[in-house]
């Protein structure tokens, strides 16, 4: 037990004191916190910012839809404070608009004009408006073409039904924005949306995780290998012992990133407002954090612990068959391929987390330890459900240790050629 | 009974494709040093692996101080330095040193006083310099083998097992090793190690085994293994050298079965059925200008190459540790 805590020991410190740790362990809240900011700040400051100046509008529509159209585009600017600068307005009839339309688009190939929005009589009969520009790519831009266009659209057919400007434009306005909330067993569970986000996070978060320290430890079995200093540590311990050591020192390692990146984000989380007011966003997305039930907190932790266990004892096995950094590339792309499956099958499985497929997923030992826990922190789980996840999680770490061990006890010592499959088969079987 | 601190007994170790080690048995009383002796690949490695139980033997059992390899307290008691050497690179040369001790379950504060003794010893800290402060990639080849010279022998190990110690190492390393190997041996402990330079291992060992091919050819003590392959060898020192004549006595394989030419020096081993004194009588009848003669006993060196012989050696090169 001493010489396993020496292991564990050297594991641990060796790692926690390199740079590279104190770094991303400091600067991944930061990271995170960047990525959870941004966008919402972005698309603040992206309102306010007048896009409608360097947008001309072709009203064929004879009903003046180009004006309420620019009036609209201004809303953004009005509500910051500036000063509206509207879209300028040519109005012509229909047989005039292929005319000005040639014009239009060589200035935007000079670069002189960036877009224009031809709005013409099937824009007020059918909704259909036609956008010509370099941005027309840029979906930001067009879904704001086109809710000013249906606001305009709305507030001129309102008109014509003999409803004043201003009711028109007041009946335009309505916004529809529902709040999903999820219902669990224990009652009503906070945001729906929070919990996929934050289902997707923890995902994420198991899948970086544990191809970071799983490598980190084929990394440091090859680097025992390839120094020599294997055999010198094995001649004092098992092989069984060292590979022990190795698997929970790293572990310790990840976990205790973890919990700073956790604890760093839960700070974050709770000072949010005064984060983004500092960032001179006033009105934040709202959300609420999911509540985490206790059982879900402790199997996280164990499907954490359980997944790591299992993808660690394989890389380490594949640093042990290997001799050579180039080798170990090849040689761990079918482990690495059994966590790429599981991540692609994120998105399927989030939009439908009781499904077919998110239930095979939350079963194959291999794609449990990240499929499990989002659909846990996404929808209710049933307990049994969990459990018996976690069993067969289990029972895959407990044959891929099995597994493991063996080839590290042979492949330690073997240098030169990559075993062949035959020879892993003879290595299992000798060990 | 002798005490022993190693009794290898009848063990083989198959591999695929070749027979590393067959039915080997050994013997090594405590206080000596011993030799392994044989060539590259004759199994010397595979054995010291089994000795310390990195690989465990297909049939055989293997007694060390006393008590089974496989039992783990043992191995806390031994000291070895592998073949191929290296160190945790970017550790500190002191917390390297500290690691290993702790592996043979040294307590931290016995290990510090130990790490500060070794390496004034080896003059890995001075009065101007402590390298036991440096990460071990700044260290000199020389000086890393010191340490992990020192990471052997820091909880001092009733039984050393030394695989190669020579190889690789300066003329002053070397010197470093030998006085410690016979310090060690002054103060009780057991010495094994291997290698295929046949001076070292005549100028230290108490008692040697020979093995190639992965069966042992010979062992026994130092002057019993002489004393059983004496009589057999003649030096002859020849005035000019050896003429056409000369040559062709030499060639006699009736009469010689082994010569080791050296143009005016010959170390002559005698085909089984020849006497020195024919061969004396037929080099005066060819012309010989003798100005040496001597029965003498052979070298280790020659002791080796007479028993394991050309073919040994060559098989032997192409094997696997």
């Amino acid at each position: 037990m001493a010489k396993l805590w020496a292991v564990i020991k050297r594991e641990y410190i060796e790692r926690v004191r390199t740079k590279w740790f104190i770094i991303v362990t400091l600067f991944g809240p930061v990271f995170f916190a960047v990525i959870m900011i941004l966008p919402g700040y972005l698309s603040v400051k992206g309102m306010r910012e007048a896009r409608v100046t360097s947008l001309r509008i072709v009203d064929a529509t004879g009903i003046g839809l180009g004006e309420r159209v620019a009036r609209r585009l201004a809303v953004p600017q009005l509500a910051a404070g500036g000063v509206p600068a509207l879209a300028q307005v040519d109005t012509v009839d229909q047989s005039g608009v292929s005319v000005i339309e040639d014009a239009l688009v060589a200035k935007i190939q000079a670069r002189e004009e960036n877009g224009v929005l031809i709005l013409d009589s099937a824009t007020v009969a059918s909704g259909r408006a036609r956008y010509l520009g370099r941005d027309a790519g840029s979906v930001g831009q067009v879904e704001a073409l086109e809710s000013a266009t249906r606001f305009a659209v709305l507030a001129a057919r309102a008109e014509a039904a003999g409803i004043s400007a201003e009711t028109a434009e007041g009946l335009a306005k309505l916004r529809v924005n529902i709040s999903g909330e999820k219902v669990t067993d224990q009652g009503k569970g906070g945001d729906g949306l929070a919990g996929t986000i934050f289902g997707f996070g923890v995902a994420f978060l198991l899948y970086m995780s544990i191809i970071l320290y799983g490598q980190n430890i084929l990394r440091g079995v090859l680097e025992e290998k390839t120094t020599r200093v294997a055999e010198v540590v094995v001649s004092s311990v098992s092989p069984d012992i060292l590979l022990a050591g190795k698997v929970i020192g790293v572990g310790a390692v990840g976990l205790t990133q973890m919990a700073v990146w956790v604890g760093s984000s839960v700070l974050f989380w709770e000072k949010r407002a005064q984060v983004f007011k500092a960032m001179g966003v006033n009105n934040m997305p709202q959300m609420t954090f999911p509540t985490i039930e206790p059982l879900v907190a402790v199997a996280l932790v164990l499907f954490f612990i359980l997944g790591y266990t299992f993808y660690a004892s394989l890389f380490a096995a594949v640093g042990a068959m290997v001799s050579t950094q180039e080798e170990a590339q090849q040689a761990s792309q079918p482990v690495l391929m059994m966590l790429v499956f599981s991540i692609i099958f994120v998105q399927p499985v989030m939009t439908n987390p009781t499904g077919q497929l998110a239930l095979t997923m939350s079963y194959l030992p291999f794609s449990a330890p990240i499929i499990m826990p989002m659909r846990m922190t996404a929808t209710p789980v049933p307990p049994m459900e969990i459990i018996g996840s976690l069993l067969g999680v289990a029972l895959a770490c407990v044959v891929a240790i099995w597994l493991s061990a063996r080839i590290y006890r042979v492949g330690l010592l073997m240098y030169g050629k990559r075993p062949s499959m035959r020879e892993l088969v003879r290595w299992i079987r000798q060990a | 009974m002798v005490d022993l601190a190693l009794d290898i007994r009848d063990v083989s170790k198959r591999y695929a494709e070749h027979v590393a080690v067959r039915s080997l048995s050994l013997v090594v009383p405590r206080g000596t040093v011993y030799g392994l002796l044989g060539p590259n690949g004759a199994g010397k490695t595979t054995t010291i692996r089994m000795i310390l139980n990195i690989i465990a033997p297909d049939t055989g059992t293997i007694t060390v101080l006393g008590k089974s390899n496989r039992d783990p307290a043992i191995l806390d008691r031994l000291g070895y330095l592998p073949e191929e050497r290296g160190l945790y690179k970017k550790m500190s040369v002191r917390d390297v040193l500290r690691f290993l001790a702790e592996l043979k379950g040294v307590g931290r504060k016995d290990a510090d006083r130990r790490i500060d003794e070794w390496l004034e010893r080896l003059t890995l800290k001075t009065a101007e310099k402590d390298w036991g402060k440096s990460k071990v990639d700044e260290l000199s080849r020389g000086m890393q083998q010191k340490v992990q010279f020192i990471g052997t022998l820091l909880h001092d190990p009733e039984l050393v097992i030394l695989d190669e110690p020579f190889s690789g190492l300066d003329p002053i390393n070397a010197q470093a090793l030998k006085d410690t190997v016979v310090d060690l041996r002054r103060r009780g402990k057991t010495v094994i190690f291997s290698t295929h330079l046949m001076d070292n291992a005549e100028r230290l060992c108490d008692a040697v085994c020979i093995i190639a091919r992965g069966e042992k050819v010979l062992d026994g003590t130092m002057a019993s293994v002489k004393a059983e392959n004496a009589g057999r060898t003649v030096a002859v020192a020849l005035e000019g050298g050896a003429n056409t004549a000369v040559s062709a006595v030499f060639h006699d394989t009736a009469l010689c079965e082994r010569v080791d030419d050296n143009s005016t020096y010959f170390e002559v081993e005698l085909a089984s059925g020849a006497t020195a004194q024919t061969l004396l009588q037929r080099l005066v009848a060819a012309g010989a200008v003798i100005n040496r003669f001597e029965k003498v006993q052979p070298s280790l060196h020659q002791i080796f190459l007479q028993r394991v012989g050309a073919t040994g050696i060559e098989e032997g090169m192409s094997g696997h540790g």
